[in-house]
């Protein structure tokens, strides 16, 4: 299990729909904030990102100091899954990322959710956060 | 490192530029301005100045292409330990600024810049500039030797001109000095050094390697004063050699820099272009610049000095160069390296500068965020300085970062965004917002970053103590994120805007609303009193039809205006106050006091009037705010300005509308309104507002209080309504009309008395009487009131309603140009007549009765009652005739009274007293008989009915009677019938004539009623009357063909010839001898037979007398009665309309009561009398009876 880790779900309009604390590390205000601030900043990279390549998993598109933040673009609603780590497990976060982009699904057919709003449901808040220990 | 760096940096020249003396900082920006246009001086323009005084080493000094780079450094800069391995760090050249007229003394200013120029030993060729010299310090000047230019006062292209020329005379001393210095470094070989050196004394092997790197470094030197020099192709040249000897020499740090030469000097002979292959050739040579720096890392010198600083500027400078969004992931990858090394950076400020300039990359690369991000670590290396100026440039940078974090300041926001915010209020007026769309509203929420850049600039805003930033700042955190904030957090946000206010001047206005949130409530249409009704002047009644233009009801083009109608059109009146409703709410923790809320109007017409507000916490408040119009126009009310935590700011409705918008889809963190507990709005548009020219303005009042009017069923009542024009424009046209329910309820309006008060000046007023009549309550609405709620039927939509509409002068119509013009607008007082009607006596049923009372038989033939209707209207006053109604005197005999009973029942609370009025129509005069009405006077009681009682009211019918039976009666109705056949009586017409007699006759009974003092009205019986009399009206209306009297002739038979007119009036002298017959005795009777038609009756009559038990007495076997004269069948014809006497006596064996009745049967009888008599057939005998008499005979047996 990596220490920092950070993972965000950012919908089309760039809004943080959702957001999760995921490291083994003791959760620091300061840090949790920094952490979003670099998610915020690698979006520009994303963006560009996501169109050189067909697939979805980007792997590492920006690091800062010992951060690094991986991607994942779904094609459906160009929602993107991002993760702040500082561990190089790229099997791990590959399968991370495709099993919560299984629940996101999920969660998009639930016709009281509204694309493009907040996540709130606890069940998924649960599920992602059992997902990152199985494979962070 | 430095900032702002890139490849061809190497090729300009240093030069500092300084102040000397005071010089205004604004006129110190703007000389430096002027130098800026100087960056770039071409060679062409320098060789003027150029004196070559030995041959120049630049041997391919490109003179007709070439230039010379500058770069000037305000304020100059501290010599860099590097400037030996770099010679453009050296500051080359030193330029002092003097304003003189600040700096009066030219010898001073001189010392000052030689003192300056002292701290740039490096310089080589130092100018003072003085501008502005004063004609004294012009001669003073031209003495003070060759470094000080005067630049005499001249209009800004002369001056421009000097500046340049002396521009082009530094450039060309400049190469002068730069050839004598490769002169004199290519034999000598100058010592150079960089801190990378070792600083300890060499041992014998590294003086024997240095004295053999010195070689290369001396070109490398020589190379670079080349590309100083403007000649790249020299420089070239020396940098190879230099490239060679390091390379071999293994002088990593050396071969990098004469690396970064070369390329420099590359790119100046390219003269900018940039093609692929020198794209190319750049990106190889730098990274293998960017290498060898990195090679030149020694270990053990690495705590005191370090290449890295070399290599990330290195990396900076081919980022620049790559800086295009093409190769965005060869420069994002260079700068996220850059930033990378920033940890292994042992000087802050070399950290900030790196960061500083990763995150202008990032910006022209368009990466905003990443370009915000370094931003943002910038500004935290400026607030771990601990000062005041540190804070401001932390405070400037975080302001860059705000459009990124969309945070912006509004005043920010202004320009940039007006037209995406233009588009975005259109689609939420259409209606039709697309879910995207408003989604795309609160774009890039993120909160928690949000927070954190707002705390920020606030921290760094207190301190740099600038108050308005700070204010906005901790306003724009309150606003948007007050429901993640704790109270606490909150409390110090308050606080924190108090006390930046304190700081600020009263009045400062900042663009960033903080509290409270406010929308728009409602926007109160005219109230009904001040309604503005559109004119047609072409009609009489203007207010009508003004918005029909057409003959039909439905037209094709009114069916578009739906749309239209959720943008209602507003007319609002100079000088008349208005009012709007805002809801304000306070979803915080604390007590907010809005100072001052007012309409912000921007178009300037209108005086809004402040108020001031508390808000507890977490609550919300709905506000009127009111004002004036001032001028005619139109008005936009976008917002409010609310003067709150000490500065004005103004707060838009449709900021919120998008707030509260954003809540309802879930994409805001809350809705303010709803978590102070108010109710979900819907979204209310402000409509558009005209403002029009003062119009009158009329006030109602209903003079004694504007209650309601409590009237009982059928109460007729005057109220008086007070009209007083508080405009300021007289009111020439008025009319007054009725709308609503129960119009007929209103008897009368004096609108003549209105009428002739116009033109009503302001501040006239005029009163109107207004009669109102009580409605009935209907069925269910007396099922209700059976509970006694007699209130529940005031609701408003019950009562009529006074429509008066008025308006002031029509603009002249003779004058073409007006006609054209806008006619003003009239207006439309709505005056509710608030009746509430009580439920007041209920009328149970109506029915007539028959009575047949028996007269005596007295001296007085009692009078017919046709008589009556002879009397002149003094009789009223004869109190006999009351008695005949009421009581029945048995001497005047009876003649079939009829009788209207009316049961009437109380089920109200209060007491009512019943009277009944009869009017009596002649053929001559019509004179009213209210009976009781004269009883009053007479003290006769009133009818009484006590609550929850019931009465019954009885109306005598004979008035009704006519005095004689003729055709006309029946002649009127024929002839309505149209039908020829006069005299011949069909079901069909008699039914009609029925009708029409009873609606004759029931109009003429009134039942009123009183109750207390003012209350009093009438019952409305008619149908039931109607009913009731249906079947025996014509008994009621039409006499008798035939009456008949009896009474006693004392005198005998002869003896009878008083007047029967005299004899009533002598009845009271009679009443001793009138009651009893004696027995035993002859008694001399009279019958009297009148003929009531118009016709002779030929008739035979009979008169029957008959004791108690109704026996014949005179005629049967054991006769009680003896008589003397004709009884029976008494032939006699009597002429029309008079009558003729028989006389008869009688002798009673026996006393007791008699009964005499007179009989007759009419021969030869004519049509009338048949209609009368309802007979059939022509030949039926047709018989009369008339009433019974009786006979009292006293005396024994």
């Amino acid at each position: 299990m990596a220490t920092t880790a950070c993972f965000i779900i950012v919908s089309r309009n760039d809004i943080p729909i959702y957001e999760a604390e995921v490291g083994s590390a003791a959760k620091r205000e300061d840090a949790a904030q920094l952490h979003q601030f670099i998610l915020h900043a690698a979006l520009d990279i994303v963006q560009d990102l996501a169109w050189t390549t067909s697939a979805m998993y980007l792997k590492a598109v920006d690091r800062f100091n010992d951060l690094v933040v991986s991607a994942y673009v779904t094609a459906e609603t160009h929602t993107r899954l991002m993760l702040l780590h500082d561990s190089r497990n790229d099997d791990g976060i590959k399968s991370f990322f495709q099993e919560v982009h299984e629940l996101y699904i999920k969660t998009l057919l639930n016709p009281t959710y509204l694309p493009g709003s907040r996540i709130t449901s606890s069940h998924f808040d649960t599920k992602v956060r059992a997902l990152a220990r199985k494979y962070l | 490192m430095e900032p702002d760096v890139s490849i061809e940096t190497s090729s300009m020249i240093r030069v500092a530029v300084l102040p000397i003396g005071h010089v205004p900082p604004v006129l110190l920006r703007d000389y430096h301005s002027m130098l800026l246009r100087h960056q770039s001086i071409p060679l062409s323009a320098v060789s003027s100045f150029y004196t070559e005084h030995q041959k120049s080493p630049f041997a391919h000094q490109p003179w007709d292409s070439g230039s010379l780079r500058f770069k000037f450094v305000l304020g100059g800069a501290p010599p860099s330990p590097w400037e030996d391995f770099q010679s453009n760090r050296k500051t080359l050249a030193v330029i002092g600024i003097c304003h003189c007229p600040s700096s009066p003394d030219l010898g001073s200013v001189m010392d000052q810049f030689d003192s300056a120029c002292r701290a740039y030993p490096a310089a080589l060729v130092e100018r003072c500039f003085a501008f502005c010299p004063a004609d004294s310090q012009l001669e003073d000047g031209s003495k003070k030797g060759w470094n000080l230019m005067l630049f005499p006062p001249a209009d800004r292209a002369t001056q421009e001109f000097h500046l340049q020329t002396m521009m082009q005379d530094i450039a060309a001393s400049l190469l002068m000095e730069f050839e004598k210095w490769v002169l004199k470094a290519e034999p000598a070989g100058t010592i150079v050094k960089t801190p990378l050196d070792s600083q300890a004394t060499l041992n014998s092997e590294e003086v024997i390697k240095a004295k053999k790197r010195r070689l290369g470094r001396a070109q490398k030197t020589m190379g670079d004063y080349c590309l100083l020099a403007g000649s790249p192709v020299d420089a070239n040249l020396h940098y190879s050699t230099a490239l060679e000897l390091a390379r071999l020499t293994g002088d990593f740090f050396w071969y990098a820099g004469a690396l970064e030469g070369s390329v420099c000097a590359l790119l100046i002979d390219r003269m900018g272009q940039k093609d692929t292959a020198v794209e190319e050739e750049v990106r190889y040579r730098y990274n293998s610049v960017i290498l060898h720096y990195r090679k030149s890392f020694i270990q053990e010198n690495a705590q005191r000095v370090s290449p890295l600083t070399f290599e990330l500027e290195a990396t900076l400078k081919l980022a620049r160069f790559l800086c295009r969004r093409e190769l965005a992931k060869e420069v994002v990858e260079l700068l996220t390296n850059a930033a990378d090394g920033a940890k292994s950076l042992i000087d802050a400020s070399d950290r900030l500068v790196l960061y500083v300039e990763i995150a202008r990359l990032y910006g022209t690369l368009g990466y905003q965020r990443k370009a915000a991000f370094f931003s943002r670590q910038v500004a935290q290396l400026y607030l771990q300085q601990d000062n005041r100026l540190a804070a401001i440039s932390a405070m400037q940078v975080l302001a860059m970062t705000t459009k990124a974090y969309r945070v912006q300041s509004k005043a920010s926001t202004l320009e940039d965004s007006l037209p995406k915010k233009e588009t975005g209020s259109s689609v939420v007026e259409g209606g039709k917002m697309l879910h995207q769309s408003v989604v795309s509203l609160f774009e890039s929420q993120w909160s928690t970053l949000q927070m954190v850049v707002l705390r920020e600039i606030l921290l760094s805003a207190v301190r740099a103590g600038d108050p308005l930033a700070a204010w906005g700042a901790a306003a724009r955190l309150l606003r948007s994120y007050y429901p993640l904030i704790t109270p606490a957090g909150q409390n110090g946000l308050a606080s924190a805007l108090s006390n930046s206010a304190d700081r600020l001047p009263s009045g400062t206005r900042c663009a960033d609303p903080a509290l409270p949130f406010i929308r728009l409530y409602s926007f109160p249409l005219h109230p009904s009193q001040m309604d503005i009704v559109k004119r047609n002047p072409a009609r009489e009644d203007w207010w009508a039809g003004a918005a029909n233009t057409g003959p039909f009801i439905y037209t094709p083009f009114s069916k578009g205006e739906p749309s239209n109608n959720s943008k209602q059109e507003l007319i609002w009146i100079v000088g008349e106050p208005v009012q709007i409703l805002v809801e304000l709410a306070n979803p915080c923790g604390f007590d907010l006091r809005v100072d001052s809320i007012y309409l912000s109007v921007p178009s300037g017409n209108f005086d809004a009037f402040p108020v001031t507000v508390n808000l507890p916490p977490n609550s919300s408040k709905v506000v009127t705010l009111s004002g004036i119009p001032t001028s005619v126009g139109p008005v936009t009310i976008p917002g409010c300005t609310v003067h709150c935590f000490g500065v004005i700011t103004e707060h838009l409705f449709k900021d919120v509308d998008n707030l509260l918008l954003g809540a309802t889809q879930g994409l805001v963190l809350s809705d303010p309104f709803r978590c102070c507990g108010s109710a979900r709005l819907k979204n209310i548009s402000v409509p558009s507002i005209s403002v029009v020219p003062p119009l009158p303005l009329l006030v109602s009042r209903v003079v004694g209080g504007d209650g309601a009017i409590i009237l009982h069923e059928g109460e007729i009542r005057d109220i008086w309504i007070s009209l007083a024009n508080a405009g300021t424009v007289p009111v020439e046209q008025v009319h007054v009309s009725l709308s609503g329910k129960h119009q007929d309820s209103v008897l009368f309006i004096a609108s003549e008395t209105l009428k002739s008060a116009l033109p009503l000046r302001p501040g006239a007023e005029v009163t109107i009487p207004v009669t109102l009549k009580a409605w009935r309550i209907v069925l269910a609405d007396a099922d209700t009131a059976a509970g006694r709620s007699a209130f529940k039927h005031s609701k408003d939509g019950n009562s009529p309603t006074l429509l008066i509409h008025y308006a002031g002068t029509l603009p002249n119509t003779a004058d073409p140009s007006t006609e054209k013009s806008v006619v003003p607008p009239g207006r439309r007082l709505v005056v509710p007549l608030q009746i509430c009607v009580l439920q007041g006596l209920s009328f149970v049923k109506a029915r007539l009765l028959s009575m047949e009372i028996p007269a005596q038989v007295g001296e007085n033939l009692p009078k017919p009652v046709h008589i009556d209707n002879s009397l002149t209207e003094g009789a009223v006053g004869t109190p006999n005739k009351m008695d005949r109604l009421v009581k029945i005197d048995p001497f005047r005999g009876s003649w079939g009274l009829r009788f209207l009973e009316l049961e009437l029942s109380n089920p109200t609370d209060v007491v009512f007293e019943i009277s009944v009025s009869v009017q009596l129509e002649n053929t001559d005069h019509e004179h009213s008989l209210s009976v009781d009405r004269d009883a009053t006077e007479y003290g006769y009681p009133k009818t009484r009915i006590d609550r929850d009682c019931s009465a019954r009211v009885l109306i005598p019918l004979e008035h009704f009677k006519l005095p004689v039976l003729d055709d006309s009666f029946f002649v009127k109705d024929n002839q309505a019938d149209g039908s020829g056949r006069s005299y011949s009586f069909s079901e069909r017409n008699t039914k009609a004539e029925l009708n029409a007699s009873i609606k004759n006759l029931i109009s003429r009974i009134k039942v009123r009623w009183q109750s207390g003092r003012n209350s009093s009205g009438e019952l409305n019986i008619k149908d039931a009357v109607q009913a009731a009399l249906q079947t025996s009206v014509m008994d009621v209306l039409l006499p008798d063909p035939l009456t008949f009297c009896f009474r006693l002739s004392r005198n005998g038979p002869g003896a009878e010839n008083i007047d029967s007119h005299e004899e009533s009036n002598d009845q009271v002298d009679s009443s001793a001898s009138k009651g009893s017959v004696m027995a035993h005795e002859m008694t001399p009777m009279e019958v009297m037979v009148r003929n009531n038609t118009k016709e002779l009756i030929k008739m035979s009559l009979n008169v029957v007398c008959r004791d108690v038990a109704g026996e014949d007495c005179v005629e049967c076997a054991n006769a009680t009665v003896l008589c003397s004269g004709v009884l029976g069948g008494i032939t006699m014809e009597v002429p029309p309309l008079e009558e003729i006497k028989h006389s008869f006596s009688l002798y009673f064996l026996v006393p007791g009561e008699y009964t005499l009745i007179a009989a007759a049967m009419i021969e030869d009888a004519n049509d009338i009398l048949r209609a009368r008599a309802r007979t059939k057939s022509s030949d039926e005998p047709i018989f009369c009876r008339g009433p019974p008499y009786h006979v009292r005979v006293v005396g024994t047996a």
